[in-house]
Formats: structure tokens, C-alpha cells, sequence
């Protein structure tokens, strides 16, 4: 395959969503469907509510944090599409980091380039941001908040968390695997976290050391016997007190309001409208009365173990954790819109280096399920809301169908992954405590 | 018996006293009645712009003293608690407006998301045409809207912008995620200007066309699905009198002599749940959720991390 250099590639990346978003604004004032994102126009009337000294919350609809809308305050008084660059600048932002976090961990410069191109140039991340969508901001801090682990930089990622949990609460499920990582074993005073290279993935553990190998069941042990360490408590500290600090802040300016449409509302949304969730159809029908605290315990519970036995299982290898934590929470969600899928969009390319898994044929299965999946969905949807067929039990179906796509792909995802901790084990005095044997010939 | 004559005496000036006091009080009472009545209507005026004249809004007064739509309070209001000056204010003798001559209603479109078409045929007198074009005259039709359907006011803003209408805006539940039983009616009100351009297409006639975006709410679980039906909208004209700046006067436009609806309501057919859906589809999403968390789980305990003899990917 012929080389592409980073740059150049970064460099179209970035023409071409200037493109995108001068033509959306072409689209916006010429045809009757418009190029901009119906959520757009909720930041920005939020915003310009701002700028006068109004709550944001007074343009309903707008249920995320007040940063949000200051961040787009220059769109009332600089220009209306202030807003799509800054989210297509986090979209790039994105696309750097993940080419950071890959070269930081070894991966071959041609395999980081590839990986990247799964973001910068899939459709649906493309579109996200020059649409005004400002997901791209919340994945730009998740990776930062990986990469400044990996240097080290803990109370710089405890900060960005507690901000990241303050504008989405999504994140709050990385918790666990992070304060896991914070380990004694990875992180020692005045030295910076090792990491594993990409190289070793190819290597098993050296049989010299393979006695002293610590396992995530044994991670698991020694976290519940030194659960209080240093890093950790600072880490819980710094992002609390960050998240309590804005949350407090901002119940301060916008009482209530804030409260119920920034952080309670994502937290009870239970949407009878059709959605991709295999719930949606349930609670429609259900929408008469109250459930009972069994049935959201029963609903609740799927989510809640894949959750605990994914971090349990490969907390370590944190990007691959991520990864798959993320996947199965918008699987198992109540509430699943399209623009969820960025949040684990952004995350594939950091895995993608260590799977096994072939495109032809099982990767383009997994893509060709997943796709088909959700086009199988769009299809009844369509029919149901803009035909006007009765078709809510076809839908329903299809959504089962598209709860099965996503396990099949996490499914083939392990199967597929070369276990890779991000971290090095050391020994009390920052020696190597595992090492990895190399292997007599290079794989690539 | 003189003292009897004493008492007596001053028994009768207490009586008279006490008569007289109660005359007193009641002038009182009544005068004070009259002076609330008096602000009561100056206030009532003032809410509705100033004494004899409309708002920016019709209905936005409605919805300042009610918390929902209810048919029968709406009806008084129009009835009773509109300024409709518009003739005396035009200081016209014979007061002789626009008259309704037909009006074509439907609803256009497939699926969630239709147009409430409402095409208005007013006939008028010639002479009328240069007044209609000099106070800046324009229909206003508020539609209530049937519980099930709503009406987007930020895509009504935007219908502004193009210039579609003059005016518009959405009172009453505005929610745009809940479903029909939890949620309340709402009045569209649409402006629409009566141009010089518009009047000339005819000698005596001119037509308004207006298409409402109206979007369905879910409706409650039934059969398959759920009619919606509309009624008759309100029309009124109302016109700006330049020497009184934005003061406008309206005149209300009635629509019960027009056939065209009574011959048959304008309905709209929204699919809905189907209730004996319930029990299949919670017991199938319990276990459907439960079983491919399962699958997740045992595939995770089952991944061994001994992948170092695994042939890496190459490119």
C-alpha cells in the first residue's frame, strides 16, 4: 500500500470539513432540509440567551451543561458556524491524540496512520461536527484524560475527568478501570509509568518472571487490600471536587433548571419514542403507569454485569476496556440516538493495532452485521414515521436485531484482541517486575 | 311613663342611627364595587395591549390567565375578552369587512410529521382594498390543535425567517417529547399579511394559502391506531393605525356558515402501541438484554490472555 503521511492526511482532514461546513451553510439557506443539526440551533439560541444574561435554560430542549453555551457565545456576536469549528477542530483534536496515544505506545507509524483514518475519515464522525454536534468535545477530553495517564500526568487527568463527568455523565463508568490502573505497581514516586510497547504484544511473558506475573484477579485483590493509595485518593479528590465545583457553580446561576434538564434528566430518560434501544417499545407500552422498582432493577441489571465483568477482566489494557465498556453501555442503554456511537468511535482506533481480527472475512462481517443492522432498523423507522404504517412491532424486532449486531461485535472484539496491559509492572524501587521475551523476528 | 317616653325616644334615634349607617355602608360598598369594576376592566385592557386594542398576540392572553386549552373558556374569551374595535376604530360607518367566502382545509403528507392546509377565500368591496393595504391589515388564524399534535415553534420561527408567514408562534404545551396522554393542548396562531399584491390578483377577492408543520405526538395504546380531528380555526382580521404607532384593532371572522368542515371533519390517523403487545415484548426484552449480557460474560471469563503465540496482524 502506498504511504500517506500523517500530515498531508491531517492536512485534507481538516479542507475538507471547512468544505463541509461552508456548504452546510450553503444547504442551511437554500433547500428545505437543512445540513445543520437540529441540536445547533438549541446550543446556539442557548447561547445567545447566555450572552444577555439569561439562563440557557429558558430554550427548551437545551439539557446539557451551561459550558456548553458559553463555549458557543462568539456565535452571536462573531459568526453563526463559531460553533462547527470548534467541534470539528475537537474532531481533529481527536484524530491527533489517537496518533499520539499510538506512537506513544510504539505502534509503527504506517498501522497509527490507518488507525486514525477510521476516524478522520468515517462519515459519521466527519458529519458530526461540521453538523454542529458536540460530541467531538467530549471525546477529545476522554482521550486526553488517556494520555496524560500515560505520561503520568494523574492529577491532570483527574481534573479533566471530574470537567468531562461535569458536561457528560457518561464517563462516570471509566471510574472503576482507572482507579484500578492507579496501582502502586504501575505508578511510583518520581517516576513515570512505563509503558507496555506494541511490540511485546506478540510476546508471552518470560518464563523467569512468570511466577511473579500478577494477574487482574490478583489487581483486584491487592485493590481491595491497599484500595487507599496516594494516587488514587488524589485522583477521587481532584475530580470530585472539579465536578462538585462546576456542578455547584452552575446550580448556583441556573438553579434548578440546570439540575433537572443538565443532569437528572439524562439520568431518569426513559423515551417511549422509537429509538435503536431494545427498551423503547417496552416502555411505550408501559408509559401509562409507573414501573416497579423490580423492573427497573431487571432492566437495569444486564448493563450493570457486563459492565463489572468487562472492567474486572481487562481494566488493564485500559484503551481496549474503554472500548468495550463503552460499546455495551450504549448497547444496553435505555436511550440509544446515533450520535452515542461517537463516543466508542472514537475509542476503535486505539484497539485496532492489537486485534487478530481479519477483514476479510470476520471484519467486514462484523461491519457488514452492524450496518446492516442499523439500515434494517431505519427502514421500519422510516416506515413507521414517515409512512405512517403501524409498524411498531417490526421495529422492535429490528432492534433486537441491532442489540445482536453489537454483541456480535463485542463478542468477535475479544475473541480477536492480543491482550496488551497499558502498563508495565514494577517492582518497589521502579525495576521491571514482568518482562517480555522478544521474539527472533519482528512480525511486520 | 315619661321615662318609658325617654327610652323610647332615644330607642327610635338609634334605630334612625343605625339606619342611617347601614345606608352609609352600603353607598360605601357600592361605590367601592363600581371603582373595581372600573380598574378591573381598565387592567383587563391594559393586559390586552391598551383599552380597545390587541396585543402582539391574541392568544397569548388567553394562556396568561388559563393553564390549558379548554374549548368552551377559549370560546368566551374570543367572545368576551377580545377588543374586537376594528370597525369603530376604522371609524366606518357601515362596517364593511372581508367576508369569509370559502374555506378548504386539510392535511397533507404521510407518516409523523404532515401540513394542516387551510386555503381562505374572503370576498370584499373594491373601495375596502386601499384601506386593507394602507393600515397594514392582516389574518390571523389561531389553530387549536387537537390533543396528539404539536406544533414546532423554533420550525415556526424559521418558516418566519423565509418569510412563509409574517408572524407565528405556539402557546400552551410546547413539550415536544411526551406522549399524548401526558401532555396538554396548544393554540398555533398565524399571521399572515394581506399584501397589495395579493388584492390585485382579483377585483373583489383575494386568497390566503397556509400550511401549518404540525408533528404527531404517540398516541395512547389502542387497536393500531389512534384519529386525531380538527376543528374549525379562528380567524380574525386586524389592522395597524399609523397614528397610534403598533396599537392594532381586530375584527373576528366567523366560519360556522362554511360547509366544507361540516360535511366532514378533518382527521388524521397515527399509529399507536397495540396493548396486547405488552406482556410478549417486556418478557422477550428482559430476556433478550439478559441473555446477550450473558454471552458478553461467559466470552469474557473464557478470553485467556496467552495470545502471545497468535500470529500478529501485518499489514
Amino acid at each position: 500500500m502506498p504511504g500517506i503521511s500523517f500530515q498531508s492526511l491531517f492536512i485534507f482532514s481538516a479542507l475538507f470539513r471547512v468544505f463541509l461546513i461552508i456548504y452546510g451553510e450553503w444547504q442551511d439557506a437554500n433547500m428545505e432540509v437543512r445540513y445543520t443539526d437540529i441540536d445547533y440551533f438549541v446550543f446556539s439560541d442557548a447561547a445567545t440567551l447566555m450572552a444577555s444574561g439569561k439562563s440557557p435554560y429558558e430554550r427548551s430542549t437545551y439539557c446539557y451543561s451551561p459550558l456548553i453555551a458559553f463555549l458557543l457565545m462568539p456565535n452571536s456576536f462573531l459568526h453563526q458556524t463559531w460553533g462547527k469549528f470548534l467541534f470539528s477542530a475537537s474532531d481533529l483534536l481527536v484524530g491527533l491524540l489517537i496518533h499520539r496515544i499510538l506512537k506513544l505506545r510504539g505502534v509503527p507509524e504506517k498501522l497509527c496512520t490507518y488507525s486514525t483514518m477510521v476516524w478522520l475519515f468515517n462519515p459519521f464522525t466527519f458529519t458530526i461536527g461540521t453538523r454542529g454536534n458536540c460530541e467531538p468535545i467530549i471525546c477529545s477530553m476522554i482521550l486526553w484524560i488517556l494520555m496524560c495517564l500515560m505520561n503520568g500526568h494523574v492529577l491532570q487527568a483527574a481534573f479533566w475527568y471530574g470537567l468531562v463527568v461535569h458536561m457528560r455523565i457518561y464517563p462516570i463508568i471509566y471510574a472503576l478501570p482507572i482507579v484500578l490502573l492507579l496501582d502502586p505497581q504501575h505508578f511510583q514516586p518520581g517516576k513515570k509509568p512505563v509503558l507496555v510497547e506494541w511490540s511485546s504484544r506478540a510476546l508471552k511473558p518470560s518464563s523467569a518472571t512468570s511466577s511473579s506475573k500478577t494477574s487482574i484477579t490478583q489487581y483486584i485483590w491487592n485493590f481491595c487490600i491497599n484500595m487507599i493509595t496516594w494516587r488514587r485518593v488524589m485522583f477521587g479528590i481532584i475530580s470530585a471536587s472539579t465536578f462538585f465545583f462546576l456542578t455547584g457553580l452552575s446550580f448556583h446561576l441556573y438553579g434548578w433548571d440546570f439540575l433537572h434538564e443538565a443532569l437528572l434528566y439524562h439520568l431518569t430518560r426513559t423515551d417511549p419514542r422509537h429509538n435503536f434501544s431494545i427498551y423503547f417499545y417496552h416502555i411505550y407500552l408501559h408509559y401509562e403507569h409507573e414501573f416497579s422498582i423490580l423492573e427497573k432493577l431487571i432492566s437495569f441489571l444486564p448493563q450493570f454485569i457486563v459492565q463489572l465483568v468487562l472492567i474486572s477482566r481487562f481494566a488493564l489494557d485500559l484503551p481496549f476496556c474503554l472500548f468495550l465498556q463503552t460499546l455495551a453501555f450504549v448497547a444496553f442503554n435505555k436511550v440509544i440516538t446515533a450520535q452515542y456511537f461517537v463516543w466508542f468511535f472514537c475509542l476503535l482506533p486505539l484497539i485496532l493495532p492489537w486485534s487478530n481480527i481479519k477483514l476479510v472475512w470476520k471484519g467486514l462481517a462484523c461491519i457488514i452485521l452492524w450496518i446492516g443492522a442499523q439500515t434494517n432498523w431505519l427502514a421500519w423507522a422510516y416506515l413507521l414515521e414517515f409512512r405512517g404504517k403501524n409498524v411498531f412491532f417490526q421495529l422492535w424486532v429490528a432492534s433486537l436485531l441491532f442489540l445482536a449486531a453489537n454483541t456480535f461485535v463485542i463478542i468477535n472484539t475479544i475473541c480477536s484482541h492480543l491482550y496488551s496491559p497499558l502498563f508495565q509492572q514494577l517492582k518497589q524501587g521502579g525495576k521491571l517486575k514482568q518482562g517480555y521475551e522478544r521474539p527472533t523476528a519482528e512480525p511486520l | 311613663m315619661r321615662g318609658t317616653l325617654i327610652v323610647s325616644a332615644h330607642g327610635s334615634d338609634e334605630q334612625m342611627e343605625a339606619r342611617l349607617l347601614l345606608v352609609r355602608i352600603n353607598s360605601v360598598l357600592q361605590f367601592v364595587l363600581i371603582f373595581l369594576t372600573i380598574i378591573r376592566s381598565y387592567v383587563h385592557a391594559s393586559t390586552t395591549g391598551q383599552a380597545g386594542y390587541v396585543d402582539k398576540y391574541i392568544t397569548k392572553t388567553y394562556f396568561e390567565k388559563h393553564d390549558s386549552l379548554i374549548d368552551p373558556e377559549f370560546d368566551n374569551f374570543i367572545a368576551n375578552e377580545i377588543p374586537l374595535t376594528l370597525c369603530k376604530v376604522l371609524e366606518d360607518g357601515n362596517c364593511v369587512l372581508p367576508t369569509l367566502s370559502n374555506l378548504h382545509r386539510s392535511v397533507i403528507g404521510e407518516g409523523s410529521h404532515r401540513h394542516l392546509s387551510s386555503s381562505i377565500i374572503f370576498k370584499f368591496q373594491p373601495e375596502l382594498k386601499i384601506k386593507l393595504v394602507a393600515h397594514s391589515c392582516e389574518v390571523i388564524m389561531t389553530e387549536r390543535l387537537p390533543s396528539g399534535v404539536f406544533a414546532d415553534p423554533f420550525e415556526l420561527q424559521h418558516l418566519v425567517q423565509r418569510g412563509v408567514f409574517s408572524d407565528a408562534a405556539v402557546f400552551g404545551d410546547t413539550n415536544l417529547e411526551l406522549p399524548s396522554f401526558r401532555s396538554n393542548r396548544s393554540v398555533v396562531e398565524i399571521h399572515m399579511s394581506i399584501g397589495s399584491k395579493m388584492l390585485s390578483r382579483h377585483h373583489d377577492k383575494f386568497e390566503i394559502n397556509c400550511e401549518v408543520p404540525l408533528h404527531a405526538r404517540y398516541p395512547p395504546l389502542g387497536l393500531g391506531f389512534s384519529r386525531v380531528e380538527f376543528g374549525q380555526p379562528d380567524l380574525f382580521m386586524c389592522c395597524s393605525l399609523e397614528v397610534n404607532g403598533f396599537k392594532r384593532s381586530c375584527a373576528y371572522l366567523p366560519t360556522n356558515n362554511i360547509s366544507d368542515y361540516k360535511a366532514s371533519p378533518l382527521a388524521w390517523e397515527i399509529p399507536c402501541g397495540i396493548r396486547e403487545h405488552a406482556g410478549v415484548v417486556s418478557a422477550i426484552t428482559y430476556c433478550f438484554a439478559l441473555v446477550s449480557a450473558l454471552l458478553i460474560v461467559v466470552l469474557s471469563f473464557c478470553y485467556t490472555d496467552n495470545k502471545g503465540s497468535s500470529k500478529p496482524k501485518s499489514l
